[in-house]
């Protein structure tokens, strides 16, 4: 059936644009701070409130934290068989930065939200995934996979399909694109970036002592376009720039993924479908409300304090970010002095819109990146419905604080309120979605 | 000097380069080609300013009067220019015609302007001053109209209402000069009530834009528009000429009534004819009840379900006479239930089983309707389909969107389904083709020897013939549509421009 000129028109003379919209009044939007358990962490930090539970439990195993780290634990130590541990999680609900919310509209999550598809020495993650229904037969579920538009791009005044700003490319800008891909071609042939890490080549590398910036410069790269979309790369996977980046994780985001995937993985919750699927099973191990403050030695066992219970364990699996380990485990209290990884914050909300705003360019994608944003643009958490249509959706905004420094950012984070981040948020979308005051009711901010 | 005098300029200025911006943008939206568009009607426009200033010598007497009548006129003609563009548009053939005469006129007056407002203030003012100021207050005004333009007035107001609004500002400084420069004219009663019939004029047609534009759609679509409605899904027209009907969703043509007999008997019957034990038949899309009319032609058939999203769109061919007698009054046929629903979804959520089921979505031209061309689609639809049953998809033009349709086709096949294509002429349509399919443990297919009586188009032995394929409209070798990776959406959007260009 096509569409003849005439008819094309017809449209467009419909348009509100030729026709005129009636202004309404702005509507109020609400939301607020989600529970974000700072508080806790910097109480732990400090070393205060250090409870004196009465209760004493004996197991063999203590798993200290609740996110997918700490669940998949579960799930491994279960499919072999042990019963006898414990899972402690600091937070009233599990799941970590791979947790999720929901409201009357959808599901939506609060950080992780895919997973690139597991190529195939990554046995355990594929394991995981059978028995999860995504992967049968050696073919992985079409549903679960991100539905097309997969990424669009906002440049020049509209959007454009894809994420490679292709159409704003110099010939110049095109070679270089083709020699970026064949160099992490390379890279992924030598097998240093293959996951899982621990099945690669050894790790120490050169590209350890070099900032990816200062690589992109040594491989001669210099078209604006590239370094703008590895510099989105960084940001979006670290929350760095790429100078804070070192070249080995800049590569690694290119290098990791399977060259032909046809992914990612999501889901309207985004990883916390995952979670979510692991709690079911494994949900009765797991202790919320117990933050572990302390970790020592007693004779031949580990000795864990928690709000509500001591727990003496045989073995200690630390689930827990890294960085906190020294102020909670006795035996690490040197590392503090030591100045290891830097944690970037991360700053995500989940808007809920009563209808979908304007927009110029190619169709609503998963993810909706803006060219030369601050932030890192939006994942629609209704992509992955079954529905031709969806009166309302849930977008999830991510920023990342690359421009400053990890303390700057965080002071920032503290210090700001709610209708601060609300603003600047919607700032940044009415850039590309000029009406989206009059479409949203709600933003949640999560600071992480 | 009088700065608000000046900032009249101001205004004239802006309303002179706002209509030459209103007919530039409509001749693009509406043409296309705006690199031309927009050269040529600035390029007339330029010229006949240069014409009006000439002109503007033979002006000798009576100056404010007259300027107050230009200001008057292009009110009018460059406020309701773009309501008479559209109507032009929609109405005749003479578009370009009444495009440039339009500029032309617009531009001779607009090119008045300046010159006898110089002359006017000539006696007021230092006559480098008047020149200066005049001159710098138009550009201002050029500055500020070609950046409210596009910012403001298009998307807020769109092209017909900032076209009067303009129109409302020239009048409104007509008006203005009768008290301005009162001591320099003779009668001012009757300019004044000018003014005012000019401003009323203005200010009913700001308020019946939609109505203007409203006028013009009906004739886009050549016939005479019998209903038009936005539901909440899509745009319904109904359109009829003596005996024909014919249904647009969203602009696109869904069925004429003068030959939608062969599309829908092509649809069913090949299918549903080879089942004489199917019972219970499902039916997607195809609200219009056509295919349903079909099905009920089979006294076997104990029940139809038809599940289409737009209640609106159901409602209306269950109720509307010319409608109902085009579809038999079939959706009020007590086997038949419908259930407004996204097809999809309902499938998911269903276990109900039928013997065959006619698949009848709009063509696969954004990525929302393209989920139901998938592999994972035809999975779901496979589980209601009882063993040994079909189902029928539509599948687009063999000839004019040859990849899309062969990529359907291996979209089934990849789901694992056993696939029989086959086609035919619908004149309103061009070659349309369907797809037939079997679960992978069916029976081979075989096409029924007879069909049921009454049909206008197919008698049982053509039915086998549909099956073959002409040269032009074999099979290419493409990929299956995914939900992560939907090709057919690629290839029918490339088709589809092909044709169009
Ligand atoms: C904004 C953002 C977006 C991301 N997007 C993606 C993505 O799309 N895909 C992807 O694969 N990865 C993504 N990641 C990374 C991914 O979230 C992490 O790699 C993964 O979730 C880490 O899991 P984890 O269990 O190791 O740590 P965490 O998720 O940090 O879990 C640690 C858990 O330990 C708990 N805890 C901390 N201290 C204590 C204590 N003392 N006692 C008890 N419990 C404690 C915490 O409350 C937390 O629940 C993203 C990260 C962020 C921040």
């Amino acid at each position: 059936m096509s569409i003849s000129r005439r008819e094309f028109i017809a449209g467009l003379v419909a348009a509100p644009a030729l026709v005129g919209l009636t202004n309404k009044a702005p509507r109020p939007i609400a939301g607020g701070f989600v529970d974000d358990a700072m508080g806790v962490g910097h109480s732990l930090r400090d070393g205060r409130a250090v409870p004196h539970p009465r209760d004493r439990r004996r197991v063999h195993v203590a798993v200290v934290g609740g996110g997918i780290a700490g669940l998949s634990t579960a799930w491994e130590l279960d499919r072999r068989g042990a019963r006898n541990f414990v899972v402690l999680e600091l937070a009233a609900q599990a799941g970590g930065n791979a947790r999720s919310g929901e409201n009357d509209v959808s599901a939506y999550p609060w950080a992780a939200h895919y997973v690139p598809v597991p190529g195939p020495r990554a046995t355990l993650v594929r394991e995981l995934f059978v028995e999860l229904g995504l992967l049968r037969d050696g073919e992985w579920d079409e549903r679960s996979l991100c539905f097309s538009p997969q990424e669009r791009l906002f440049m020049h005044g509209e959007w454009h399909a894809g994420l490679e700003p292709e159409f704003a490319m110099s010939l110049g800008d095109r070679a270089e694109f083709r020699r970026f891909a064949d160099v992490v071609a390379a890279q992924r042939a030598t097998g240093q970036f293959t996951i899982p890490s621990a099945l690669g080549v050894s790790r120490a590398s050169a590209l350890d002592r070099l900032s990816m910036d200062a690589w992109l410069r040594e491989q001669g790269f210099t078209s604006p376009r590239l370094w703008w979309y590895v510099d989105y790369a960084c940001r979006d996977d670290y929350g760095a720039s790429l100078r804070q980046t070192s070249a080995w994780a800049g590569i690694h985001y290119f290098a990791a993924r399977e060259p032909d995937e046809r992914g990612p993985l999501t889901w309207p919750d985004g990883n916390g479908w995952i979670t979510k699927r692991l709690l079911a099973k494994l949900g009765g191990y797991v202790k919320t409300n117990a933050p572990v403050s302390r970790v020592r030695r007693e004779g031949s066992r580990w000795r864990l304090t928690s709000a509500r219970a001591e727990y003496d364990a045989d073995i200690v699996i630390w689930a827990a970010p890294a960085f906190v380990a020294p102020y909670v485990v006795d035996e690490l209290r040197a590392e503090r002095r030591r100045t290891g990884f830097v944690y970037s914050p991360w700053l995500t909300a989940n808007i809920t819109l009563e209808r979908w705003p304007a927009e110029r360019g190619s169709q609503p994608a998963w993810d909706n990146v803006i060219y030369d944003s601050p932030g890192l643009g939006y994942v629609v958490a209704t992509h992955q419905s079954l529905r031709t249509f969806e009166p309302r959706t849930v977008w999830t905004y991510y920023h990342a604080f690359a421009d400053l420094t990890p303390e700057l950012a965080r002071q920032e984070l503290v210090r700001r309120d709610w209708s601060y981040w609300r603003d600047r948020i919607l700032d940044d979308l009415a850039r590309v979605h000029a009406d989206i005051r009059d479409c949203v009711s709600r933003v949640d901010v999560l600071r992480l | 000097m009088n700065v608000a005098l000046f900032l009249s300029v101001l205004a004239i200025a802006a309303c002179g380069l706002i209509y030459e911006l209103v007919a530039s943008a409509l001749a693009s939206y509406l043409l296309g080609d705006s690199v031309l568009q927009f050269s040529t009607v600035i390029g007339t426009y330029l010229f006949a300013m240069g014409v009006g200033s000439w002109l503007s010598r033979y002006l000798t007497r009576g100056l404010v009067a007259r300027f107050i009548g230009i200001e008057l006129m292009v009110g009018v003609i460059g406020g309701f220019s773009s309501t008479l563009l559209f109507l032009a548009f929609a109405y005749t053939g003479a578009f370009r015609l009444v495009l440039y005469a339009l500029v032309v006129v617009i531009g001779v007056l607009v090119g008045l302007e300046i010159p006898l407002l110089m002359r006017i203030l000539r006696d007021r003012y230092a006559f480098k001053e008047v020149v200066s100021n005049v001159l710098t207050f138009d550009y201002l005004g050029a500055l500020a109209a070609s950046l409210a333009f596009p910012i403001v007035l298009v998307p807020k107001l769109g092209l017909v209402r900032s076209a009067i609004l303009f129109g409302i500002v020239n009048a409104v400084i007509a008006l203005w000069s009768t008290f301005l420069f009162a001591e320099l004219l003779g009668t001012r009663r009757a300019l004044r009530a000018a003014c005012v019939a000019v401003l009323t004029i203005l200010t009913v047609g700001m308020t019946q834009a939609k109505a203007i534009t409203t006028l013009a759609e009906d004739n886009i679509y050549s016939d005479d528009v019998i209903f038009s409605r936005d539901t909440r899904y899509q745009h319904i027209v109904l359109t009829a000429w003596k005996d024909d009907l014919r249904l647009f969703l969203n602009s696109h043509l869904q069925f004429s009534s003068r030959d939608e007999y062969r599309y829908h008997e092509a649809l069913v019957h090949p299918g549903l004819a080879a089942l004489p034990g199917a019972r219970r038949v499902l039916v997607l899309g195809g609200g219009d009840g056509l295919a349903v009319r079909e099905i009920l032609r089979y006294p076997s058939i104990e029940s139809v379900t038809l599940v289409d999203l737009d209640p609106e769109m159901t409602r209306l061919f269950a109720t509307h006479p010319l409608l109902t007698k085009l579809n038999g009054g079939s959706l009020t046929s007590p086997k038949v239930r419908v259930v407004n629903a996204d097809a999809f979804v309902w499938l998911d959520q269903n276990t109900e089983m039928f013997d065959f089921a006619v698949v009848d979505f709009p063509d696969p031209n954004n990525y929302a309707v393209g989920k139901l061309y998938t592999t994972a689609f035809y999975r779901a639809l496979e589980r209601h389909v009882s063993r040994g049953g079909l189902f029928v998809v539509q599948s687009t033009s063999p000839l004019f969107a040859r990849q899309s349709f062969w990529s359907i086709v291996e979209t089934l096949k990849r789901a694992r389904l056993k696939t029989y294509p086959y086609h035919v002429y619908v004149p309103s349509f061009g070659e349309w083709g369907f797809t037939l399919a079997a679960g992978a443990d069916a029976p081979p297919y075989a096409p029924p020897g007879t069909v049921p009586p009454g049909l206008r188009f197919l008698a049982g032995p053509d039915v086998a013939q549909l099956f073959t394929f002409p040269r032009d409209m074999q099979a290419v070798a493409v990929e299956p549509n995914r939900l992560n990776d939907q090709v057919l959406v690629r290839y029918y959007e490339k088709e589809f421009d092909a044709i169009n260009r």
